[in-house]
């Protein structure tokens, strides 16, 4: 039909069409994503080079108090090995800020039921949000890794490992924040959730040292950590050693997806603390 | 006849040289403020600085590390209680202004009978409140891990204080000049972090290249950190009077300006 002979007909032909939406509500995902994504450009220093500073002041802290390049983890200097644990961390941090920050601001400001009435499945909700934090967690990464590389001689030995590692565990934590968002009520929730929980796990994963040198029983509790896992993979690919085994930390990444994937799923179907 | 409704006919309220009714409530209300999610305010720094302290311990490990001849943890934890009192003191008069600006109630502060000393005075006040308190409890939590009884409390008591002070200050320029969140994170994160995270909180500055060592020195809050550690250890990197000096210098500047903003109603009265 031409632009002029819809002018010219009747107002109305017949009662509106419904819109049908495939299996996927592949535009209602999209701009859940674009809006995400957006989100956290808009304050691009805040998200984006704030993060790249406060891990660069990490790295020159430890490296000057724990003696420069004389320290040495295994046959590595401590700078190689302190790296890319530095970067994982902020991947975990961003992600985890981002969509438990989108959700309890939404909350808090009312607009939390713009997401929920559009047609968008519980599993599209996850999914648009995972993504966003995805995003975020992986530029984060991007730039502190761009930052690092300046000081230290990162060499890239299994770049799938790398990749895979960055995208589960930005997914990991991405649906831990929805988890947080969706439960917390006011900042203060949020802030002891990262205080509380983020921060010590990601401090205890091994971002600072081998877990060999914990002692014994330690290190079983520290085998618990998941940020452990994220940790120990990433710098796989970076350092060609682990301290468990890739086959052990690619598993424990899908597994703990799943099931946080799960639960956030349920969380999003039966509206908890969402509809009301 | 209008006489009969008064008790007593309201006459001019008078002030002496100084509101101290007004003062006293301002104080409490900022000091209550921060404490309310005491959850928060206490027991965060408290962990962050565990955390801070048992991954140091862990990297250093056996290896007998010894920093200004103390073992290195001894060293850090000074440190540390220093970074808490600064991290909090720096959080509560600038969050407390940006939060009133969002709420759209910071002119209240134009019309309220408080000289812009008294306001100074005022946020400065309990903004070492909640920075000592915070520092109190987290040198408890640190004792079994490394910490100590001060060696020369009064010095601890002058850099703590004066140290928050300094913080203090800066936090109320920051809060009078930010307009939005954003601005006040972007001034921690660029500034204030920077400032504290390299001022020899986790190194002494010998550690440093030759070429950075003058740089650290220029860092006023390296005065602060290595007076709060000569206080509790006996031993410091600097002669605690340039110290004293030092942050006397900067307490002098600092509130001059903080004042001067106050006065003009810097972005209060616009």
């Amino acid at each position: 039909m031409s632009e002029q002979s819809r002018e010219k007909g009747p107002v109305l032909s017949g009662p509106p069409l419904a819109r049908t939406i495939g299996a996927v509500n592949w535009r209602g995902l999209w701009t859940l994503y674009v809006r995400e994504v957006t989100r956290f450009y808009k304050v691009g220093t805040q998200t984006l080079a704030a993060p790249v500073v406060t891990t660069l002041l990490f790295f020159v802290i430890f490296n000057v108090a724990l003696g420069g390049d004389a320290r040495v983890i295994g046959d590595l200097s401590f700078a190689v090995f302190l790296a890319p644990g530095l970067i994982m961390m902020s991947i975990l941090q961003n992600s985890f800020a981002n969509t438990s920050s989108s959700i309890l601001v939404s909350k808090v400001q009312g607009n939390i039921v713009d997401v929920l009435m559009p047609p968008l499945s519980p599993a599209e909700l996850t999914f648009g949000f995972v993504a966003g934090g995805v995003t975020r967690g992986v530029l984060v990464g991007l730039a502190t890794g761009a930052a690092m590389w300046v000081f230290v001689d990162l060499q890239i030995h299994h770049p799938v490992a790398i990749l895979f590692h960055a995208v589960a565990a930005s997914t990991m934590l991405s649906l831990l924040g929805l988890v947080g968002g969706i439960w917390a009520e006011k900042f203060d929730h949020i802030a002891a959730m990262t205080n509380f929980v983020v921060v010590p796990l990601s401090f205890l994963s091994g971002t600072f040292y081998s877990i060999g040198r914990l002692p014994e029983g330690w290190q079983d509790v520290a085998r618990f950590n998941p940020f452990f896992y994220a940790i120990d993979g990433f710098r796989y690919g970076f350092i060609d050693q682990l301290d468990s085994a890739l086959w052990l930390s690619v598993t424990v990444m899908i597994v703990i997806n799943a099931a946080l994937f799960a639960l956030v799923y349920r969380l999003f179907a039966t509206g908890y603390k969402l509809k009301s | 006849m209008s006489e009969g409704i008064w008790r007593e006919r309201p006459r001019v309220r008078r002030f002496g040289a100084i509101n101290g009714r007004g003062l006293a409530t301002f104080y409490r209300r900022e000091v209550h403020r921060g404490f309310k999610i005491w959850g928060i305010t206490l027991a965060a720094p408290s962990i962050r600085a565990l955390l801070f302290a048992g991954v140091f311990a862990l990297v250093v490990g056996a290896s007998g590390k010894v920093v200004l001849g103390m073992p290195f943890l001894e060293f850090l934890v000074p440190g540390l209680i220093a970074v808490a009192i600064l991290e909090r003191t720096f959080e509560s008069a600038a969050f407390s202004m940006v939060y009133d600006k969002t709420e759209g109630i910071f002119g209240d502060l134009a019309t309220a009978p408080l000289t812009p000393a008294e306001l100074v005075l005022a946020y400065a006040g309990s903004s070492v409140t909640g920075g000592l308190i915070v520092g109190t409890v987290v040198w408890a939590v640190l004792l079994p891990f490394g910490g100590q009884v001060p060696v020369a409390p009064f010095t601890l008591a002058y850099f703590a204080i004066a140290g928050a002070l300094i913080i203090a200050l800066f936090s109320q320029i920051a809060g009078l000049w930010a307009p939005k969140w954003d601005y006040l994170a972007g001034v921690q994160t660029f500034i204030f972090l920077p400032f504290v995270f390299l001022s020899g909180v986790f190194f002494s500055l010998d550690q440093l290249p030759a070429a950075l060592q003058p740089w650290a020195r220029a860092n006023p809050v390296f005065y602060i950190v290595d007076g709060v550690r000569f206080g509790i250890t006996g031993r410091g990197d600097a002669d605690p009077l340039i110290g004293v000096i030092v942050t006397m210098g900067c307490i002098g500047v600092l509130a001059a300006i903080s004042y001067r903003l106050f006065a003009i109603g810097y972005r209060v009265k616009s």
